[in-house]
């Protein structure tokens, strides 16, 4: 079984990859872009921050910088989407290539360690809690800011509006809605969001890494599509519920396969685990739907 | 009011599909008008109207709306004026969100959007009102999903969105073709009430010429990009759909009189 730290490990990475997940609804369900700048996002914000805060800011400046740093990363694949007409998914590709040396030119060197700078955590460790609980307190709380955030924007009219450009853009540009420019905007929304988990990731890590990025995408993808099969996302409140339990599920998941020592499985194993998951989250809807079909129609 | 003067654009330009969609096209709606459109396939009456909405840009030529050029203009810049209704009933909304959502992106089609709550109490009003008139019942499923009503029932909201906020003109593309007869002629009738209650400048193209006379103050007629007839008054009263046929083909001939001229 899972011991109690490597449980609160998980809920922990679990709530920073919430936000990861928050981003990629945005890209790939409200706006329909294949947006893969995450892998190149996530690292941009936490070398962002990770260099403000050993150059002494504040540490929630430096992950506010991160953010907007993030956005720009967004701003630069949509406008190659929707400026010079590449396609999406390349113009992505593109910039998170691009990223990977942005982010070496801004650290300097591969990796960063900030286990001695004070971080957005530091304070929190004054509270009566066990070390391991400290970063699970204060991520449930951004998450659940961010949450309320997102839902307000998606319900207001420029919200609605994004949305619509994402369902069906003739019908929006019909509208009067700037379409190209809700795609912008939400891509950097996206990317913005994913630039703070990055920002928040290495301040809990304890170190900003170049190659931290790898593979973001297909775990964020793992936790919005887990999650979705979890809770049905008819409405948007219940779709952005469903990023956070679809994350925090995915981290236990992989928490309890890589701690059962029966199934013999190491850390190396881990990419693997998450293509099973994965694959088990898109497949079983499907298999549960047909099997629900099968009982009720032996009834009817 | 709305003018096209000499509208000219070619698909596929310097390939071996090169197609002229539009060639000289012109016509001037007047305030108040209700211009059917009829013509066969290629004709250029879909092209026409993607270019007054802004969804294709002409090559040459000229469109005013309500004295101000929007030739060059996107769609979106032009929908504070024009409105449409698209031949395919699941275009025109958004099927995954609710009904009083689609309604409140129609409400502000044109303005500025800010951050403020998209669906406002103070629309459901309006809101409720407007889609008790279709008579559908839809009034009590303002939280529905879109994507639960039928093609006919989508038509119909459709075009309630399209006349929420004022507009220059009115743009209905076949937008009865793809429903069942009893569906399009309750769309019709719902046309033609909103139009006449509101007194709204339409531009409808159909592919029916007995529609295209029963309905509206005017006919047009498009053959190859171009206008070939224009009646209204007391020209078009009595018109049957034969007449209609006879100057069809009385054109037709007479293009391939000018073919034969030019070819001699």
């Amino acid at each position: 079984m899972l011991s109690e730290i490597a449980f609160y490990g998980a809920l922990e990475t679990g709530l920073i990859y919430g936000l990861v997940a928050f981003g990629i609804y945005i890209s790939f369900r409200v706006l329909d872009f294949p947006d893969l700048t995450v892998d190149g996002s996530f690292p941009l914000g936490a070398a962002v921050a990770a260099m403000l805060i050993i150059a002494g800011w504040n540490p929630w400046i430096a992950t506010g910088a991160a953010v907007l740093a993030g956005m720009a990363a967004g701003a630069v694949t949509a406008l190659l989407n929707v400026k010079l007409n590449i396609l999406n998914l390349l113009a992505s590709i593109l910039t998170m290539i691009a990223l990977y040396s942005v982010n070496l030119r801004i650290m300097g060197r591969p990796n960063v360690a900030l286990l001695t700078e004070e971080t957005v955590l530091t304070p929190w460790y004054e509270l009566d809690l066990a070390f391991h609980q400290v970063p699970v307190l204060l991520f449930v709380v951004v998450v659940f800011i961010s949450l309320i955030l997102l839902w307000r924007f998606m319900k207001s009219e420029t919200g609605l509006a994004m949305r619509a450009t994402g369902a069906n853009p003739r019908m929006a540009r019909a509208q009067g809605i700037a379409t190209g420019g809700m795609i912008v905007l939400g891509v950097a929304l996206s990317n913005g969001l994913v630039g703070l988990a990055g920002a928040l990731f290495a301040q809990s890590q304890g170190a900003a890494d170049v190659t931290m990025g790898v593979g973001v995408i297909v775990i964020g993808l793992a936790s919005l599509i887990g999650g979705e099969a979890l809770v049905t996302p008819s409405t948007v409140i219940r779709a952005l519920i469903a990023c956070v339990v679809g994350a925090i599920i995915y981290r236990l998941a992989i928490a309890f396969a890589l701690n059962a020592d029966v199934l013999g499985l190491q850390a190396q194993d881990l990419n693997l685990i998450t293509a099973v998951l994965v694959t088990l989250a898109i497949v079983l809807p499907g298999v549960r739907n047909s099997v629900i079909g099968k009982l009720t129609r032996k009834k009817a | 009011m709305i003018s096209a003067s000499d509208l000219r654009l070619t698909f596929g330009k310097g390939t071996p599909l090169e197609n002229p969609a539009l060639r000289g096209m012109s016509l001037t709606v007047n305030q108040g008008e209700f211009v059917t459109v009829i013509g066969s396939n290629g004709a250029g009456k879909s092209t026409f109207l993607n270019a007054l909405a802004g969804e294709v840009i002409v090559d040459t030529g000229q469109i005013i709306v309500d004295n101000q050029d929007v030739t060059r203009l996107p769609t979106h810049k032009r929908a504070a004026r024009v409105a449409r209704v698209f031949q395919d009933p699941l275009a025109g909304t958004c099927e995954n969100l609710s009904i009083e959502e689609n309604l409140a992106l129609a409400i502000k089609r044109g303005q500025r959007r800010g951050l403020t709550s998209a669906v406002k109490k103070q629309y459901l009003g309006q809101f409720r009102e407007s889609l008790s008139s279709l008579k559908l019942g839809l009034e009590n499923r303002l939280g529905d999903k879109m994507g639960l009503l039928s093609g006919g029932q989508r038509q119909a909201v459709s075009l309630l969105m399209a006349s929420l906020t004022p507009s220059s003109i009115l743009l209905l593309d076949e937008h009865t073709a793809a429903l069942d007869p009893k569906t399009a002629a309750f769309v019709l009738e719902l046309t033609e009430k909103i139009i006449e209650e509101q007194k709204l400048t339409a531009l409808m193209v159909t592919h029916s010429m007995k529609q295209a006379l029963e309905v509206g103050t005017r006919t047009v007629m498009l053959h190859q990009g171009q206008v070939v007839f224009d009646i209204a008054g007391e020209d078009r009263e009595g018109l049957e759909v034969k007449d209609l046929l006879g100057l069809f083909e009385k054109q037709r001939g007479l293009e391939v009189d000018d073919d034969s001229l030019l070819l001699g």
